[in-house]
């Protein structure tokens, strides 16, 4: 046994080990990361800092999205479409409560997400509704209901309540550091706490989980109401740039926001993923498409890009799952 | 075989059809149902009708095709494209792009085993990035002025052009899926591949047809609707999507594969645009249409919920021991 473990523990055993131990789609992702950076290098204006700045602050927006979406797809349920609706809905309840105070209507609209976020999961856990069809209805609910309510008129920031939500510290914009912060949060959650453990492994194996006596319901509402914190993060970033609370923001933001997750190469049925890898996969979108930009392609191509990548990565997990 | 037609959830949608044309009828009366209504039910139905059937095929599979709301719109813009030389060599163009899809989607998601709804987020990101690229991000005019009349001018009563081609792909589907061996097989694929593997089913080559199937379905739904608009611009993604689902799931395609019928989702279909052809005939804020949408898609997802039984059996209990307490 000590003769066996003697040999194992040689330098250059432990670094083929390494070699032979990481999947070969891991490969490929870290030479595609490699072969971008180096492109994006070369590339003349890349690293001007407007250029990065720009690219840095449109990133952060999706970003704390996607901060979000990873706890519900680590859950085991995919996607949620209303994540975008969810961005939407908080810019309105951000600039209406603006009147009880910057940090108030901070805590307010937080609290919105997380409980509009939280009912989706609670939903989907207790009855075990299909989580698709739940944030499809949901999505359709929050714009149809706050349509209604704003008569499908945006609020405008009219104080300067918010400014302090449009700093920037120096050179680094701040929506960066709102998503860094984000990360930060959402990665001590996921590793150090009961309730970011238990989602995990809810996702990696949910009759393990079902079979130790856990509500469903517990770990779904919990990781809903994350996401629709790390939302409203987002939500309230983006009143403050724009100066409005407006049901025209966010739209789409649930497919940036996946993409940024898969990207990253969390698995899409769960159990596997890190909010880090989500943050690096927003990142590698973002300097794709600035790339292409700068290369002088057309913007359209940029859609396309996202589209070919997201298609590549779901592909490459294939082997990643063996 | 025929069970899968005599179930209670082919039937459902029709309930639900009569309950709402009832209460629009008592709410509305004459100013309702009115011929115009009917003509605005049909076209709705044209519209919704093939991306719906397409996306409901996949989930009786037991699959999720999310890339139909893609290729609508990229059908439609590719179709406009190219129509302008000839409108038949558009419609053809479209076909080919939507048949394209459903085979490199369904081949990867057989072949290399992995979820569908991974795979069809990639397809329905590719679809709407070419869509982008091929209109240059712009709305295209159609050179064909006489093409919107030829779509959408009452035929037979109410009933145009456009909306006889989506009511002819359903009613193929449901002779296909009541009384062919394929339709057999779809079925068979869909409640237990394993099962049906053993049986002597393709299920791979089922899937993959579906796949295929859907594709085409969706893209002549597309290519029409523009031609009916005689424009295309890249659509929000959204926006198709979550319909289709709704009228899918309305219409009794069981998420867990398997089960369904075309003509439960042609159902589901006109159970939608008979609410928003009713709801903006009465007048009411557009807005509404999402809510009730939303509200019917949640209450079919509640329904169908694995635990609902479980739920409610417990709910009883308590009650029933609060009482004898």
């Amino acid at each position: 046994m000590s003769e066996q473990l003697s040999v194992e523990t040689g330098p250059t055993n432990s670094v083929s080990r390494f070699l032979r131990d990481v999947p070969p789609a891991d490969y490929l992702r870290a030479a595609i990361v490699l072969a971008l950076a180096v492109f994006a290098l070369v590339t003349p204006g890349f690293l001007s800092v407007p250029s990065m700045r720009s690219l840095l602050s449109a990133m952060s927006f999706v970003g704390c999205v996607a901060v979000g979406m990873t706890f519900i797809t680590l859950s085991g349920n995919i996607m949620s479409f209303s994540l975008g609706a969810s961005v939407a809905a908080s810019t309105v309840v951000f600039v209406a409560s603006l009147q009880f105070g910057t940090w108030v209507a901070f805590a307010l609209t937080l609290a919105f997400g997380a409980a509009l976020n939280g009912l989706q999961g609670w939903i989907i856990g207790y009855f075990r509704a299909n989580p698709i069809i739940v944030s499809m209805a949901a999505l359709s609910l929050i714009i149809g209901i706050m349509s209604t309510i704003t008569g499908g008129r945006g609020l405008y920031i009219t104080t300067a309540d918010a400014a302090i939500f449009k700093e920037n510290l120096g050179p680094v914009p701040g929506p960066l550091i709102a998503l860094i912060c984000c990360a930060a949060a959402g990665q001590a959650i996921l590793s150090f706490t009961r309730v970011g453990r238990t989602i995990l492994l809810s996702g990696s194996n949910q009759a393990a989980l079902l079979a130790s006596g856990t509500e469903p319901w517990k770990f779904t509402s919990w990781a809903y109401a994350i996401a629709g914190v790390f939302t409203s993060v987002s939500a309230v970033l983006i009143a403050s740039r724009y100066g409005s609370g407006d049901l025209q923001h966010g739209a789409g933001f649930e497919y940036g926001a996946i993409s940024a997750v898969l990207v990253g190469g969390t698995l899409i049925h769960g159990g596997s993923g890190s909010v880090i890898r989500t943050v690096l996969g927003a990142l590698l979108i973002a300097i794709l498409q600035a790339v292409l930009v700068l290369r002088g392609f057309s913007t359209e191509i940029q859609q396309l890009a996202l589209g070919l990548v997201v298609l590549l990565v779901i592909i490459l997990q294939w082997k990643g799952r063996r | 075989m025929m069970r899968s037609f005599w179930s209670h959830r082919t039937f459902r949608p029709f309930i639900l059809l009569a309950i709402t044309v009832a209460i629009f009828g008592l709410l509305g009366g004459g100013r309702v149902l009115t011929l115009s209504t009917a003509y605005g039910v049909l076209q709705h139905f044209a519209t919704l009708g093939p991306v719906a059937l397409a996306l409901g095929l996949t989930i009786m599979v037991r699959n999720f095709d999310l890339s139909v709301a893609g290729v609508v719109g990229l059908a439609g813009c590719v179709a406009i494209v190219v129509g302008s030389i000839d409108p038949v060599l558009g419609i053809a163009a479209a076909l080919a792009i939507g048949a394209a899809f459903g085979l490199v989607q369904g081949a990867v998601i057989v072949r290399l085993n992995l979820s569908s709804i991974g795979v069809t987020l990639g397809g329905l990101l590719t679809a709407t990035g070419l869509a982008y690229v091929v209109t240059g991000n712009q709305e295209i005019a159609f050179a064909q002025l006489e093409m919107p009349s030829l779509m959408d001018d009452p035929l037979v009563g109410p009933a145009s052009l456009r909306f006889l081609v989506a009511a002819g792909l359903f009613a193929l589907a449901a002779v296909v899926v009541s009384w062919t061996r394929a339709g057999r097989d779809l079925l068979a694929s869909g409640s237990d591949s394993k099962a049906a593997l053993v049986a002597g089913v393709r299920v791979g080559a089922v899937v993959i047809s579906v796949f295929v199937i859907a594709g085409i379905c969706s893209s002549l739904g597309g290519a029409l609707l523009s031609y009916s608009l005689a424009a295309a611009s890249p659509l929000p993604l959204s926006n198709t999507l979550v319909p289709a689902a709704a009228a899918a799931i309305i219409g009794g395609v069981s998420l867990r594969g398997g089960r369904g019928h075309p003509v439960g989702i042609a159902g589901g279909v006109l159970v939608l645009s008979t609410l928003q052809s009713g709801l903006t005939a009465l007048g009411v804020d557009p807005f509404a249409q999402d809510i009730v949408t939303g509200g019917v898609l949640l209450t079919v997802g509640v329904a169908d919920g694995l635990d609902l039984k479980r739920r409610v059996s417990s709910l009883g209990r308590r009650f029933s021991v609060s009482r004898a307490a």
